[in-house]
């Protein structure tokens, strides 16, 4: 009996061989809040909505502030990224595309969960898709974020290598779909935006300032979220390319990041002068409520003057954009809950609150136990997925 | 002159009888002209103890909704029949309701309650109460806050997949088959008159033991509904339909036939003749957040 050949003489690699990777944390810390999580998720899935503070009269609340979050910091950030690689011709950067591309994929799952979750029969989802009114802007806001993610998953694939494409053909297939993620990309932002500029019964919301005031955060977002990136897997730490492209990064996301709270800054003012009663208090719950500390400490201590101050000042060390870029990332999502929960903590009949007295018929929401758990399960699901895709797959920029 | 009246004129004028036993035979007269009509199966007029208490004082003709002497409930029934028998897209329902006679006693919000089956944080006609100016000169009212029905509703074209929609007959509806739970019309409304089904029952708080009450399926939309599996609409946004399921067999809206006070109104605002379109014609009318432009088709007589 003839022998069968062996193709491999050498010897299998030995379980010691795992070598541990900084990266690997973050799966570890995926998985250690998806199990501080996984109660949430279970008291979501068993009973619904009610063991959460939403209510009929605040109907949203932190799990779609939380989505907006994630849609800005998604979008926004390969805008900024699409813009500079291929208008600005900014081409140094086109080395984080895979990193670029497979963060915004993951932040988008976990947006389109967190909203799928929101919902009060998720499992029609696909009615939106069967039974579409395009008159409604969250109508748009599924159709558009169901193409971005097409074209995303297409980029990344493509990126990555697991598409068998020519390397010419494939340049130019991601050319193309990078132009087409730029107007995919500004309509979801302003669709999101005008998700609630189009809502004529909250008078904060009701603004046509309010989608471009998203595309500016969303732009701010993105831009710390893409400097970050680039000091955290910048391949080569030493290069001068590397230090440039932070420094760019850096003053880039601090113009916006100013810029923005000029905008909002006139904005709220005129609303204050303004003084139409039921904007002004709306605004002025967010500026002075029981939550006040969200928005000036968070928000605009933590997440804008800090940054713009250390990025205008030291936007040639890494460590320093890291920190500023972290800083601006993280508290933004104060941001969008402040958009959010103080207009719909506002009633809109004098009265309604005492009519009827019932826990689910309230105006003073403030996100429970319950709530933070499910975020804290996605965002455990998102660093874990994340974390795995870093180890596993070719996203990390090469040297 | 009725047994009312008899009862009346004796409790006002007969010096022997107490106030205990003149509350007590006042309401039972009262209570009696209320359910009388349940019971008979037809309403019948009623000069009832409020109109024979003040007969001497107010002449019964001088009120609106006694023209000619008809009762409003069997005039708005005389609408609602006349309207029925015209097509849809051409009657349009409308609803008044008198805050000057609103005693604020919350009987149409348990009557709605009651008809539509409705579970714990839902309710479609809250009763907000309003009080205005300091001691002492300090005034209260009652305001019954249905779903408006507007002509233009913010709400409708917020959904994203068609589950909500204005009828020819102008009463918004909701298929709850279809909607989604996303609750976008709920921050649309601008009279918070939409409500959440969070899937709770009664029975939860009380034992745990769901009542017998909350295990019947609500008749809304004529398509019995059973909460109790867990299914629709719960996990749906639900609003007040001025009871389209009495309406289209005849019957006035629970709100309706319910008001003590007999201050809410019911009809087709199409049909000059009815009632209601005779009330809205007085020059005392108001509406909620006219300026929006939502055209509501609830109107106040303040």
């Amino acid at each position: 009996m003839a022998q069968l050949p062996i193709s491999n003489q050498e010897t299998p690699p030995a379980r010691s061989s795992f070598k541990w990777q900084a990266t690997d944390l973050v799966w570890i810390a995926g998985l250690i809040l998806l199990l501080i999580g996984a109660w949430g998720m279970w008291q979501r899935v068993a009973y619904g909505l009610f063991p959460t503070s939403l209510n009929s009269y605040v109907p949203w609340g932190l799990w779609v502030g939380f989505y907006d979050y994630l849609v800005w910091l998604e979008v926004g950030s390969l805008l900024v990224f699409t813009t500079l690689v291929y208008l600005v011709g900014f081409k140094a950067l086109n080395r984080l595309k895979p990193i670029v591309l497979f963060t915004g994929l993951v932040i988008l799952f976990a947006a389109l969960l967190i909203v799928l979750l929101d919902l009060g029969r998720p499992l029609r989802f696909w009615h939106v898709y069967i039974y579409p009114d395009f008159g409604s802007m969250i109508t748009w806001m599924v159709w558009l974020h169901t193409l971005y993610l097409v074209v995303l998953l297409a980029e990344l694939l493509l990126v990555m290598g697991w598409l068998s494409v020519a390397e010419g053909p494939k340049e130019r297939i991601l050319k193309g779909l990078a132009y087409l993620s730029l107007p995919m990309g500004l309509a979801l932002i302003i669709v999101s935006g005008s998700v609630f500029g189009v809502v004529t019964a909250r008078p904060l919301w009701n603004t046509s300032s309010l989608p471009l005031m998203f595309l500016i955060s969303s732009l701010a977002a993105g831009s710390g979220l893409l400097a970050l990136l680039a000091v955290l897997f910048w391949p080569d730490k030493k290069a001068a390319e590397y230090r440039q492209v932070v420094g760019r990064l850096a003053r880039l996301t601090a113009w916006l990041l100013l810029g923005g709270a000029f905008a909002a800054s006139i904005i709220g003012l005129t609303f204050l002068y303004q003084g139409s009663p039921a904007r002004a208090e709306a605004l002025m719950l967010m500026l002075t409520g029981p939550f006040w500390w969200s928005f000036w400490i968070v928000h605009i201590l933590l997440g804008v003057v800090v940054p713009i101050l250390i990025l205008f000042n030291q936007p040639d060390k890494p460590a320093w954009v890291g920190v500023a870029a972290t800083l601006s990332v993280i508290t933004f999502v104060a941001v969008t809950l402040n958009v959010v929960i103080p207009v719909l903590a506002t009633p809109e009949l004098e009265g309604l609150a005492l009519s009827y007295v019932d826990p689910k018929m309230r105006y003073d929401y403030v996100p429970n136990t319950a709530e933070w758990l499910l975020v804290t399960f996605i965002a455990g699901l998102g660093a874990l997925l994340y974390g795995l895709g870093l180890r596993w797959l070719p996203v990390k920029p090469k040297a | 002159m009725s047994q009312e009246d008899d009862l009346l004129k004796e409790a006002l004028h007969g010096d022997e009888v107490s106030r205990r036993s003149f509350l007590g035979k006042f309401a039972s007269a009262v209570f009696a002209g209320l359910v009388a009509p349940a019971v008979a199966g037809k309403v019948e007029p009623l000069h009832a103890a409020p109109a024979t208490q003040a007969g001497n004082l107010v002449p019964l003709l001088n009120l609106p909704e006694a023209i000619e002497g008809e009762h409003p409930v069997e005039r708005m029934m005389d609408d609602l029949r006349r309207a029925l028998q015209k097509p849809m897209d051409q009657r349009k329902w409308g609803m008044v309701i008198d805050l000057r006679k609103c005693t604020g006693c919350s009987g149409c919000n348990i009557a709605c309650v009651t008809e539509n089956k409705l579970p714990p944080g839902v309710t479609y006609r809250p009763v907000m109460t309003e009080t205005q100016g300091t001691f002492p000169n300090v005034a209260r009212r009652f305001v019954p806050r249905p779903c408006l029905q507007c002509d233009n509703p913010p709400c409708t074209p917020v959904c994203p997949v068609k589950a909500t929609w204005k009828r020819a007959d102008g009463i918004t509806v909701i298929d709850y088959d279809r909607c989604i739970g996303c609750r976008y019309c709920m921050t649309a409304c601008p009279y918070s008159a939409r409500y959440y089904d969070f899937g709770t029952f009664y029975g939860d708080s009380e034992g745990g033991e769901r009542q017998p009450y909350e295990l019947l399926p609500t008749p809304e939309y004529g398509k019995n509904y059973l909460r109790d599996r867990g299914g629709s609409p719960i996990g749906n946004v639900r609003k007040c339909h001025f009871c389209i399921h009495r309406i289209e067999r005849g019957d006035l809206p629970a709100c309706v036939l319910s008001c003590m006070g007999r201050a809410t109104y019911f009809g087709d605002m199409n049909d000059p003749r009815s009632l209601v379109s005779e009330l809205i014609a007085q020059p005392n009318i108001m509406r909620l957040k006219e300026e929006l432009g939502t055209d509501p088709k609830v109107f106040y007589l303040v």
